[in-house]
């Protein structure tokens, strides 16, 4: 392996973070739905760069998995994002508060 | 007798998304007619038929001592005492949110898709219990969520049930997200999945710190699932808009997939003698059980809301369960504090969905939301008020129901674990639940209605729902020694 394996928890770190850093700041459902896709794929980068590592196949089956489970969420939160925009005429997520008293 | 071929083990979760499939089949052939008649029989046949087959998997003894858990697809799913066990639980709990939702959604637009939803989300919480891998894991828990999000939102002109849903699948993407760079951190430690595996490779990895931080992470994901601190505060926004029947589903049957699932990680892949260089997480859980407890009963006092201090007792609920981890000390009787934490979700599995349907029935009353508009409720409908009563009681921990037998379990597994702060505050915010599940029982019984309220029609399917919850609360009272010993046995075979 030419790079050494903390490479790629340096790197998968980092893109985890900067979508953790995204979903914290931003306010609109779509940013968020792009900045939880990005946490995921810091996981793909872990799962396709240690399955090499280790010789096996299991990590990059598996990181197909969470590339399919990742389009059904998003399937069902464009959907409820478009709910939304119907009942509050926006996709600010921090809009709706109507619970809090 | 006849051997069952081996993949049979597993039936029990094929014949709910067998269901859920014969669902959609019926809904595309005769798509307009109102069939949520069909719909509501169908599903209810098809649980019952899938806890029948669990009850005789439980009673024959498969894959529970003295014989060997079943593997199946290459190792990836189990079937033993435990998945058996919460595959019934789920099951239940799912026969009493289809009874009360055909009520409920009398006059809804979408019930087959309703219906469906609910089953693929049993579906998912059932192979939960059976997942033998952190990959099953994964999925199966993405199975029960992404049905949950659309269930939640499924009133989509109430801006309550979708201002719920919203928050649900955030904070549920997020965790989600979490969840999987946990799991693909112990994967960087270790090089498999499967939770044996990953146990023998933990012992022995030359990425420790990793390994800690995947751990963390995946009990992150479990405190979403689970809705206890830090990852619990979507709980009562999303329980008090959703419909109540999916408020109860979800407060029930999706923390006890939650709980089954890291009972089983926890233990089996991450056992302290393997991870003891790492983290020790027994002690991580000691401090969220009591944080978990504690805000859960705190702000449930505090609400003026019935259905979001409902809601807030559930997240202290969470912390009751987490007692059966945080107390899996290496010298306590594992088997007894685990399986008394399965034995709670039981019984609590029938008296908080059975507290959310009566508030299902309220709703159906559209008598209001506040504890005002509960007075006097019990000169209308005394049977109702009567099993609300015993729900709340047996909330509480007090001998109405089989809540106080399970939560005495629970205080001897902290005592047994040798973690005296768990016992102490266990009954401290039981004696503190009491106060605000008493406000309801006064409410309802002893001040008087204000004379506006008017109660049209009592609902067959809400109120066999609600008897049949009050039932099963009542009878785990004598019932609950078989019960208790069912689940150290099913917890025995996995400590």
């Amino acid at each position: 392996m030419a790079i050494q394996p903390q490479f790629y928890l340096l790197l998968s770190a980092g893109v985890f973070c900067a979508g953790l850093f995204g979903v914290l700041t931003r306010s609109n459902a779509l940013m968020f739905l792009m900045s939880v896709e990005l946490m995921l794929n810091a996981a793909n980068i872990n799962f396709v760069a240690f399955s090499f590592y280790y010789g096996n196949v299991t990590g990059q089956v598996f990181s197909l998995f969470v590339m399919g489970l990742a389009a059904a969420e998003v399937a069902v939160g464009i959907g409820i994002i478009l709910v939304l925009y119907r009942n509050f005429g926006d996709i600010d997520v921090t809009g709706p508060v109507t619970m809090r008293r | 007798m006849v051997q069952l071929p081996v993949w049979t083990a597993i039936a029990p979760t094929v014949i709910l998304a067998l269901t859920v499939l014969l669902l959609l089949v019926v809904d595309s052939i005769n798509p307009d007619e109102d069939s949520g008649n069909l719909l509501a029989v169908m599903a209810v046949i098809g649980t019952v038929t899938s806890i029948a087959v669990t009850g005789w998997y439980l009673l024959a003894g498969t894959g529970q001592p003295p014989t060997d858990p079943v593997l199946l697809f290459a190792d990836a799913i189990v079937v033993d005492g435990m998945s058996l066990f919460f595959t019934a639980l789920v099951g239940s709990v799912v026969v009493l949110i289809v009874l009360a939702s055909y009520d409920y959604l009398a006059d809804h637009p979408y019930q087959a898709e309703y219906y469906s939803l609910v089953m693929l989300a049993a579906t998912g919480m059932s192979l939960m219990a059976s997942a033998n891998s952190l990959a099953t894991a994964f999925v199966s828990l993405e199975l029960a969520s992404l049905p949950s999000f659309a269930l939640v939102a499924s009133l989509k002109h109430n801006r309550g049930s979708v201002e719920a849903g919203l928050k649900y699948f955030l904070i549920g993407a997020l965790s989600s997200a979490v969840f999987a760079f946990g799991i693909s951190l112990v994967f960087a430690a270790g090089g498999s999945l499967g939770f044996a595996d990953v146990a023998a490779a933990a012992a022995d990895t030359s990425l420790p710190g990793v390994l800690g931080l995947g751990i963390l992470f995946v009990a992150g994901g479990f405190a979403y699932k689970t809705a206890s601190v830090p990852f619990h505060f979507w709980a009562p926004d999303a329980y008090e808009g959703a419909p109540s029947p999916i408020s109860a589903f979800l407060s029930s049957a999706s923390k006890a997939a939650g709980f089954v699932l890291l009972f089983r990680v926890f233990v089996e892949a991450f056992p302290q003698t393997a991870v003891a260089g790492t983290i020790d997480w027994v002690l991580a859980f000691q401090v969220l059980a009591v944080v978990t407890m504690t805000v859960g009963n705190f702000a449930a006092a505090t609400q003026e809301n019935v259905k979001r201090m409902l809601a807030y007792s559930s997240v202290g609920h969470a912390g009751y369960v987490l007692i059966a981890v945080a107390a899996l000390t290496t010298d306590a009787n594992r088997s007894f504090v685990l399986g008394s934490g399965m034995a709670h979700l039981l019984v609590y599995g029938f008296m908080n969905t059975g507290a959310f349907l009566f508030i299902a029935l309220t709703e159906y009353w559209d008598v209001g939301r506040t504890f005002e508009d509960f007075n006097g409720l019990a000169k209308q409908a005394p049977f109702a008020c009567a099993a609300m009563t015993v729900f709340l009681f047996s909330l509480a921990g007090l001998p109405f129901g089989g809540g106080f037998l399970s939560k005495f379990y629970l205080l001897m597994a902290s005592v047994n674990g040798g973690v005296l702060l768990l016992a102490v505050a266990l009954v401290v915010n039981s004696a503190l639940s009491l106060y605000y599940y008493s406000r309801v029982v006064r409410a309802m019984w002893l001040e008087e209605p204000d004379g506006t309220l008017e109660i049209q029609g009592y609902p067959t399917g809400l109120y066999a729902a609600i008897a049949v919850a009050a039932v099963m609360t009542v009878l785990l009272l004598p019932a609950f020694g078989p019960v208790a010993e069912m689940a150290n046995a099913a917890a025995s075979a996995i400590v």
